[in-house]
């Protein structure tokens, strides 16, 4: 059966066949008194017995959380029933029904307001498969999710936009960086957005490689701190009582939701509670017997307090690849701000297959610029090792873990048929083409003057980028693997 | 009465000889192992002696060598999770490439029949496929993930570019490359050994595959294509692999190592029982589910566990075998 | 990370007494014939990885649960992990091995196996235990080596 998660985290990351209690080594609180021996342990038959305090007390069984998981080397089996305990599915239901959820700390909260956040590549996913056009996928979803006890739908245009900008403003200061100090890690700049790369990288190559990769948050992540912090105070409910669902084409991103670095200490919340794919939403709607045409309409809203463009909130997408446009972007940012080309055009030229694509900038006859697009672990293998050896020639690389990129995630719909996969990516890329272009990002822009007091403020820097940190290869001692 | 003659007795290593490798032409072999040294023999009158030593090129055990179809280059697979190349382009063998990706212990690799793509894996469950693109210059081709245990070695069909895989999971998988979007991936799964699969080797044709296993069986596997006459179903693109043969109760203890000369057909098996055996196909053979006769016993052939055995390529029925004692034999097969 | 130990407060047995020396043994020119006692003698003192206790005080080994044939040249241990599911079955069994791959001479073939029934991961241990290449890579990781010479340090 494949696995949800991108090939690059089944690598480094998917461990022996053995259970729990041989690799896990998560360790356990147990709520007790001092006592002079230490626990006295017995084994019951239903469990275990903590008896050191005079009287049988049971012991909690312990459950890993994904956080626990990342904290450690990052052993995530493959079976799935240790995988995510945190079902998504079940908790997503039950925090519709209760209204009540348990944060990665384990604290139990009440939700004042539940807001999901869609990524076009799963609507696609399930426009094709429902054979609905997008407008009426978006619309369904929206409906299906009011349904089941959402408060806000939205879409992700302005994070994405966000996203886009900061890393074309990050590029250009890692050019003039790498101008001033020519042996700097500035060049080349690789993308952030995928978690597949970031963890393998982490995990794998750590100080060599952390450098280069970019710093702009992934939009998942944007939107996170934007619903956490801007929405809910707008709305005027606390944020640790917001939950933020996001729908996402893969796994990957629920451990990017995961990560400590997405916790705020000051908001005591993560920027995003749950991620659910287009994959477990075609579950969801399986259990309940029904198809997504069968859901009653709903609406998007536009919550950013701007009316700019005056067009209702749609799934948009940006020019570029169906991963999210950013090898396009930065390549048509820096030639016009570096090199004054206003109209550059954009020729990929696919190298060994065509998951690895180039494109290049000349200016009076000389290669200026050159970029590239690298989806798919051979790909970034490739990549990286050129890159140890000091044989990369480019200045900016796209890198996603899953071949053909996001709109073949781990997480979109199976085609029915093994051979007809080819096939599906074909006709997302072509539903993707069809895509109304988000307009010129002047909502985003907004929101750097009134939220976050200006381009390059500390508030700016803190909500749109982030920081990266290699993995200690150093084995935990009584549990090394062989 | 067939026997297996003693040629020479080796003593050149330190430590377990893992592998032992003849050059294309016959002529030279490589072995390497515990002592994380590859050392190349060939014969002076008539006796085999060491004629280099490649040192340096590894910090742990190398675990397999392998000699490209020209005979000019040289791979090494070892535990520090690395594969070097070796050539002798500037008169001395030097180590010109060194293949990185794996997460720890490589435990094999192969050239393919062209000499243009090699393939690694090891115990990170992942089987590499590396292309020659230029002077030194490899890249990576695809990693596949079929397995879910230790991959203990890799082998290429004798003339197509299919690659055969055998794990710790018990099963042998084979891979081929879809050319239109070219894109590797696994086109079938031999499923029947009840213990880690070791070693396998394709016959001449490379319509039947020998593996050996954990289990102390061989068995023999054959391919029966899309439109094969025996009515076998073959159900999608692919042909589909049936064991047609198993061979049990010979061996006592785990078979590491099995080859097939393609020039006279006869397996030999390398075991931790200490014993190199060797089966010829029946005459009255039936294709569809043959049999296969002990025909040699060599007994205590090692003082330790045999943990290669490989026929000359060159047809002369020269075997050599390789033990944990750090010895390596050189035997001939006579009937 | 440290972790609690699964079993923080096993059951301790008592030490054997000290096997007595015979002519025989004395004899340079017997063929030195092992048999069970000498191996449960060359294993008996190996650590616990959590406990200040020897697998003998924790009878995780015993005398019983060895057998050795000397035409056969084998030698097959069966050790009994505390609880079923400890998680250090498999460094202990490993320790085993090793104790015994530098104690016997090389003639001998060993089988490490946990004692049928005792534990959740039986086979999967014993798979492991049992394969040759993937114990001598983990003799050559330098971090689980140290751990293993101190287990089977003597006190």
């Amino acid at each position: 059966m494949a696995s949800r998660f991108s090939g690059a985290l089944q690598l480094t990351d998917l461990d022996d066949f053995i259970t729990p209690s041989q690799e896990c080594i998560k360790p356990v609180k147990i709520e007790k008194t001092k006592s002079k021996t230490g626990a006295k342990i017995k084994i019951g038959e239903d469990g275990y017995f903590d008896i050191s305090g005079g009287r049988e007390q049971k012991l909690q069984k312990v459950e890993i959380t994904l956080a626990d998981c990342l904290a450690c080397s990052g052993c995530i089996t493959s079976a799935e029933s240790v995988l995510v305990t945190r079902q998504s599915q079940e908790e997503l239901l039950r925090v519709f029904n209760e209204r009540k959820y348990k944060d990665n700390k384990g604290v139990t909260k009440n939700v004042s307001l539940i807001v999901i956040s869609l990524s076009p590549q799963p609507v696609l996913s399930l426009a094709v498969r429902y054979k609905l056009s997008v407008e009426e996928a978006t619309k369904k979803l929206a409906g299906y999710f009011k349904s089941l006890g959402a408060d806000m739908i939205l879409d992700m245009t302005i994070a994405e936009d966000l996203s886009l900008l900061e890393a074309q403003q990050e590029f250009l200061e890692r050019y003039h960086n790498q101008q001033n100090e020519p042996s700097s890690k500035n060049l080349p700049m690789l993308s952030s957005s995928c978690p597949g790369w970031v963890c393998y990288a982490e995990k794998t190559h750590g100080s060599f490689i952390l450098p280069h990769i970019s710093t702009t948050k992934s939009p998942q992540q944007i939107m996170g701190s934007l619903v956490k912090q801007l929405l809910s105070e707008s709305r005027g409910v606390i944020p640790g009582e917001v939950y933020h669902v996001t729908v996402m084409p893969c796994y990957d991103k629920k451990l990017e939701a995961s990560r400590e670095d997405f916790y705020s200490e000051l908001l005591n919340c993560h920027d995003v509670d749950c991620v659910i794919t287009a994959i477990e939403i075609e579950q969801m709607l399986g259990n309940s017997n029904m198809s997504l045409s069968e859901a009653a309409d709903g609406e998007l809203e536009n919550p950013w307090g701007t009316e700019e463009d005056g067009t209702p909130p749609s799934i948009k997408r940006h020019i570029g690849s169906g991963s999210g446009g950013y090898a396009d972007h930065v390549f048509l940012y820096a030639a016009e701000h570096l090199f004054g080309e206003t109209n550059a055009r954009l020729v990929y030229k696919n190298l060994r297959n065509p998951d690895f694509r180039e494109v290049t900038l000349e200016k009076d006859g000389k290669e200026v610029l050159r970029f590239a697009i690298a989806n798919g672990f051979r790909n970034i293998q490739n990549l990286v090792q050129k890159l140890k050896r000091g044989k990369s020639p480019y200045h900016y690389v796209e890198v996603m873990a899953c071949p053909s990129g996001c709109l073949n995630g781990g997480a979109q719909v199976r085609s029915a048929t093994a051979e007809g996969g080819r096939e599906l990516v074909r006709a997302l890329e072509a539903a993707h083409e069809r895509l109304p272009l988000a307009p010129p990002p002047r909502a985003a822009r907004a929101l750097y003057a009134r939220a976050l007091h200006g381009h390059h403020s500390d508030k700016a820097r803190a909500l749109l980028h982030t920081a990266y940190h290699a993995v200690d290869k150093t084995d935990l001692t009584l549990n090394i693997k062989w | 009465m067939s026997k297996l003659e003693l040629l020479q007795t080796l003593n050149g290593h330190k430590g377990i000889v893992w592998n032992v490798s003849w050059h294309p032409l016959g002529n030279i072999f490589a072995s390497c192992g515990e002592d994380k040294t590859i050392k190349l023999w060939s014969k002076e009158g008539q006796d085999w002696t060491i004629k280099t030593v490649l040192v340096d090129g590894h910090q742990r055990t190398i675990r397999e060598v392998a000699w490209s179809p020209c005979g000019n280059f040289l791979a090494s697979a070892s535990f520090d999770a690395t594969t070097a190349i070796w050539d002798k382009k500037s008169g001395q063998f030097e180590c010109n490439a060194t293949l990185e990706g794996h997460e720890n212990e490589v435990k094999s690799v192969a050239w393919s029949p062209s000499g243009q793509l090699l393939a690694t894996c090891g115990r990170d469950k992942s089987v590499w496929v590396w292309e020659v693109t230029g002077d030194d210059e490899y890249e990576c081709e695809a990693v596949l993930n079929a397995h879910n245990q230790d991959v203990k070695k890799v082998v290429w069909h004798p003339t197509m570019d299919l690659l055969a895989s055998a794990s710790y999971d018990n099963s042998v998988k084979l891979y081929k490359e879809d050319k239109v979007d070219s894109d590797w991936s696994c086109v079938a799964t031999l499923q029947s050994h009840e213990s880690t699969v070791w070693s396998l080797a394709f016959d001449k044709t490379g319509e039947r595959l020998a593996t050996c296993s954990d289990d102390k069986t061989v068995k023999i596997w054959k391919e029966y294509k899309v439109d094969n006459q025996e009515g076998v179903i073959v159900t999608e693109r692919e042909s589909t692999w049936k064991c047609v043969c198993t061979l049990s109760g010979y061996h006592t203890r785990c078979i590491y190592d099995i080859s097939w000369c393609h020039q006279t057909g006869l397996i030999a098996t390398a075991c931790g029982d200490d014993i190199i055996r060797i089966f010829r196909e029946a005459e009255d053979s039936d294709p569809n589910a043959p049999t296969f006769e002990l025909i040699c016993t060599k007994l205590e052939a090692h003082p330790q566990d045999v943990n290669c055995v490989t026929w000359n390529p060159s047809g002369n029925k020269e075997l050599i075998s390789s033990s944990d004692n750090g010895e390596i034999k050189i035997w001939k097969f006579e009937e | 990370m440290t972790k609690l130990a699964d079993n923080i407060n096993p059951h301790i047995y008592e030490k054997g007494t000290e096997r007595e020396i015979t002519a025989s043994d004395l004899d340079e020119n017997v063929v030195d014939e092992i048999d069970e006692r000498e191996i449960f003698d060359l294993i008996r003192n190996i650590n616990d990885p959590e406990h200040p206790l020897t697998l003998e005080e924790l009878r995780v080994v015993e005398e019983s649960n060895i057998s050795v044939d000397n035409k056969q040249n084998t030698v097959d241990v069966n050790f009994t992990p505390t609880i079923p599911h400890c998680s250090m079955a498999t460094l202990i069994g490993l320790s085993i091995r090793v104790q015994l791959l530098r104690a016997l001479p090389s003639r001998f073939k060993v089988t490490v196996k946990v004692a049928e029934g005792t534990h959740a991961s039986e086979h999967a241990v014993n798979k492991q235990l049992a394969d040759k290449e993937r114990v001598a890579a983990a003799l050559e990781n330098n971090n689980l080596v140290q751990i293993i010479n101190q287990c089977v340090a003597i006190k």
